[in-house]
C-alpha cells in the first residue's frame, strides 16, 4: 500500500508553491486596488481633483519630505520623485491635505482594523460568525467613547477616545468570551444570543449617555453612532494609527497559532501552542483594533464579517494569508464605501454604518443559513 | 519571524532519544477529580520506549482521563506525570509537543482546511528548529502510512468520519514524536483501516517509539499490544502482557459479565468472548 504513494510527495510540494504564487497575486492585487481606490476617492467630492493631480500632489510632498529627511542627516540630493501635475484648482492642495487625505487615511485604518478584528475573533472563538458588531464588542467600545463625549474629559489628549473605547471594548470582549463558551466550544446560538444581550446593555448605556448629554454632545453622539468618517482630521488619524499598528502586528505574528487553534484547544496545546496566553493576547488585540475603529468613526458593522469570508472563499482558511488579505480588503472596502457615502447624493454625507449594515445584514443572514444547513440544525 | 511572543517560536530543548526498554513517561500516584467525583484514584503506570501499551476497561473506568493526565490536559489532585525524566510541568508547551503527540477521540476543525494542511499542522512543534527541513518528508510519509494521500487536496470538513480519523492520525504521525497517545483511534474505522492503524502503532514501537492506546475491543488489544493495563473504577486492576492479564476471572469481574478467553488456532493472541 505504502509504495505506490511516493509519487504523492512532489505533488504536495508543488501545491505549496502554487499557494505562494496565489497569495502573492492576492496581496499585490489588493494593494493595487487600495492605491487606486485611495487616489480616486481623494479626488472626488465637491471640489473635484483628477487622479493624476492627486498622484502628483502626493509624489511632490513625498519628494520634498524625503529630501528634507536626507538634509537632516547631511545629504543634499535632488530626488526625481516630484513628478506629475499639481492640483490646478487654487484650493486643490489644501482640500486634499486638510480634508480628503485625513479622511481616506482614517478609512484605511478603520477598515483594516475592523476586518482584521473580525478574522481574529473568528479564529479565537472557532466560529465563522463571530464579528465585533454582532457579538457586542463594537457596542461595548461605543460605551467608552460616548462617555468621553458626554463628560468632555481629555486627560490623555487626542488618545482619550480610543483608549476609553479600548477599555470598554475589552470588557465587552471578555464578557462575551466568558459567557458564550461552554466546554471549550462556542456554539453559534449561544454566541449570537450573548451578543444580543451585551449589545442591548451597551446601547442602553449609550442611550443614557445621550440622555444626560448637553445638546451639542448629544448631536455628536447621535451622528457618531450612525458610523461616519465625516470630519476626520490628522490628529484622529495619529491617535488611532499606533493601536491599529500594534493590533495588526500581533495578529500577523499569531497567524500560525490561529491555524492550530482551529483543531480545538486541547489539540492546539498538544502541538505546542500556549493556548491561554494566546487567547488573552488576541482578545486584547481585538479590543485594540475595534476600539480604534469605533473611536472616531462610530459603529461600522459587518466589515469584519464580509471581508474575511470573501478572502476565505478565494484563498482558503489559512491565517497567514487571511489576516493580511483581510486588512487590505477591509481598507479597500471602507475607502470605497466612504466614497459612495460622500458622493451618492450630492451635498449629503450618508452615514457609513448605514451603508455597511445595508449590505452586511443580508450577507450575515445568508451565512447563517449556510452554516445552519451544514451543521444540520442548531442542536 | 518573531513568533516567540505567542509561544510557537521560542525554541526549547530538543528531545533526546529514549533507548528501548527505558521509561519514557510515567504516572506516579495520579488522582484526578472531575465534577466532584474521583475519576482516577492513585494510578501509577510506567511506559517504556519500544512498547505498545493498551488501556482497556469498561465505560467510565477512567481510560481517557488517564490519557488526558499523561498528555497534561487535566490537573491532578495528587501525584504527577513524568515525561523524559522530568515533571510534565517543567517542559514548555512546545517542548512537550516535541516529545509526545496526542490523538483525541473527537476530531474537530473550525475552518475548512485541506487534508494536506491539517497533516502539516503536525509539524508545528518543529518550526524554527533544524528538523523543520524534514517537514515535507514527514508529511508525505504520514499520509502514505495512513492511506490518505489520495485525497490530500480535499477539504477536511467534506470527509467521512473514518477518513477524518485517519487524517488526524496522519497529523499525529507527522509530528514524529517518540511517544504517541491514541484515544480510541479505531472507533470510526472499518476492519481494514482498524488493522492499518494498529500496524502503524506496531511499526512505531518496533522503531523504538512508545504507543499508549485506549481500546475498547479486547481482541484488538490482545492481538496488538505488548502490555495491557486494565482500568476499573479509576484504578488499575492489572497490567502486563495480554496473555497473563486477560483471564476469564479478572475480565468477568471487571466487566461485570461472564467472559470466556479462548486460544486462537494459529496465533498467540487470545480470543475474548462474552458468554451468551
Amino acid at each position: 500500500m505504502e509504495h505506490e504513494q511516493h509519487p504523492q510527495a512532489p505533488r504536495v510540494l508543488t501545491r505549496r508553491g502554487a499557494w505562494r504564487g496565489r497569495s502573492a497575486v492576492l496581496i499585490s492585487g489588493l494593494t493595487v486596488a487600495l492605491v487606486v481606490v485611495t487616489v480616486i476617492s481623494a479626488g472626488r467630492g465637491q471640489l473635484g481633483v483628477p487622479p493624476a493631480e492627486v498622484a502628483g500632489s502626493i509624489m511632490n510632498r513625498l519628494d520634498g519630505g524625503l529630501e528634507w529627511l536626507l538634509r537632516r542627516i547631511g545629504l543634499e540630493v535632488d530626488l526625481p520623485l516630484g513628478i506629475g501635475p499639481l492640483p490646478s484648482h487654487p484650493q486643490g492642495e489644501n482640500t486634499l491635505w486638510l480634508v480628503r487625505f485625513p479622511r481616506v487615511s482614517l478609512a484605511v485604518l478603520v477598515g483594516a482594523a475592523l476586518a482584521t478584528a473580525g478574522a481574529l475573533m473568528q479564529g479565537v472563538f472557532g466560529n465563522p460568525l463571530a464579528e465585533p458588531s454582532i457579538v457586542g464588542v463594537s457596542p461595548g467600545a461605543a460605551v467608552g467613547a460616548s462617555f468621553v463625549f458626554v463628560t468632555g474629559v481629555s486627560w490623555l489628549g487626542e488618545w482619550t477616545v480610543p483608549i476609553a473605547a479600548f477599555v470598554t471594548g475589552l470588557l465587552a470582549t471578555l464578557l462575551v468570551y466568558a459567557l458564550s463558551r461552554a466546554g471549550g466550544r462556542t456554539e453559534v446560538v449561544t454566541l449570537i444570543l450573548t451578543g444580543v444581550a451585551v449589545t442591548a446593555v451597551a446601547f442602553a448605556i449609550v442611550a443614557f449617555a445621550t440622555f444626560v448629554a448637553n445638546p451639542e454632545a448629544r448631536e455628536q453622539i447621535v451622528f457618531w453612532q450612525l458610523g461616519s468618517l465625516n470630519g476626520a482630521r490628522w490628529p484622529a488619524v495619529a491617535a488611532v494609527a499606533p493601536f491599529v499598528g500594534v493590533g495588526l502586528v500581533v495578529a500577523l505574528l499569531s497567524a500560525r497559532s490561529l491555524d492550530l487553534l482551529s483543531l480545538g484547544d486541547r489539540t492546539a496545546r498538544h502541538l505546542g501552542v500556549h493556548v491561554e496566553r494566546l487567547r488573552i493576547v488576541l482578545i486584547v488585540a481585538v479590543a485594540m483594533l475595534v476600539g480604534s475603529g469605533v473611536a472616531f468613526a462610530g459603529v461600522i458593522g459587518f466589515v469584519g464579517l464580509v471581508v474575511p469570508h470573501l478572502v476565505r472563499m478565494v484563498a482558503g482558511p489559512g491565517h497567514r494569508l487571511l489576516l493580511p488579505a483581510s486588512a487590505l480588503g477591509g481598507a479597500v472596502l471602507l475607502v470605497g464605501a466612504d466614497l459612495v457615502a460622500r458622493t451618492a447624493i450630492q451635498y449629503a454625507d450618508l452615514p457609513l454604518g448605514m451603508l455597511t449594515a445595508l449590505v452586511g445584514g443580508p450577507f450575515f443572514f445568508w451565512l447563517l443559513r449556510r452554516t445552519r444547513r451544514r451543521a444540520g440544525g442548531w442542536a | 519571524m518573531g513568533m516567540s511572543l505567542l509561544g510557537l517560536r521560542r525554541r526549547g530543548r530538543l528531545p533526546a532519544w529514549v533507548e528501548p526498554g527505558e521509561i519514557i513517561t510515567a504516572a506516579r500516584g495520579v488522582s484526578v477529580r472531575l465534577g466532584g467525583s474521583l475519576v482516577l484514584d492513585d494510578v501509577s503506570l510506567e511506559v517504556r520506549a519500544g512498547e505498545v501499551l493498551a488501556l482497556v476497561g469498561p465505560n467510565g473506568a477512567g481510560k481517557s482521563t488517564l490519557l488526558s493526565a499523561f498528555a497534561g490536559d487535566v490537573t491532578t489532585v495528587r501525584g504527577a506525570v513524568d515525561l523524559h525524566g522530568r515533571r510534565l510541568g517543567e517542559w514548555t508547551s512546545s517542548e512537550a509537543a516535541m516529545r509526545r503527540s496526542v490523538l483525541l477521540q473527537q476530531v474537530t476543525l473550525s475552518f475548512p482546511f485541506t487534508v494536506a494542511d491539517v497533516v502539516r499542522m503536525g509539524r508545528a512543534p518543529w518550526s524554527g528548529t533544524v528538523l523543520e527541513d524534514s517537514d515535507d518528508d514527514a508529511v508525505a510519509e504520514a499520509m502514505a502510512a495512513t492511506d490518505v494521500a489520495s485525497f490530500a487536496d480535499r477539504r477536511f470538513t467534506s470527509l467521512s468520519g473514518g477518513e477524518r480519523a485517519r487524517v488526524a492520525l496522519a497529523r499525529v504521525l507527522a509530528q514524529r514524536s517518540q511517544l504517541v497517545f491514541l484515544d480510541e483511534p479505531t472507533a470510526a474505522l472499518d476492519l481494514r483501516h482498524q488493522e492499518l492503524v494498529l500496524s502503524v502503532a506496531r511499526r512505531h514501537a518496533a522503531g523504538g517509539g512508545a504507543v499508549v492506546v485506549v481500546l475498547h475491543d479486547l481482541n484488538v488489544a490482545g492481538a496488538h499490544a505488548d502490555r495491557v493495563a486494565v482500568l476499573s473504577r479509576g484504578r488499575i486492576t492489572a497490567a502486563g502482557p495480554p496473555r497473563l492479564v486477560f483471564t476469564p476471572g479478572l475480565l468477568s469481574d471487571v466487566y461485570a459479565h461472564d467472559i470466556q478467553v479462548l486460544d486462537h488456532p494459529n496465533s498467540s493472541a487470545p480470543i475474548i468472548l462474552p458468554r451468551r
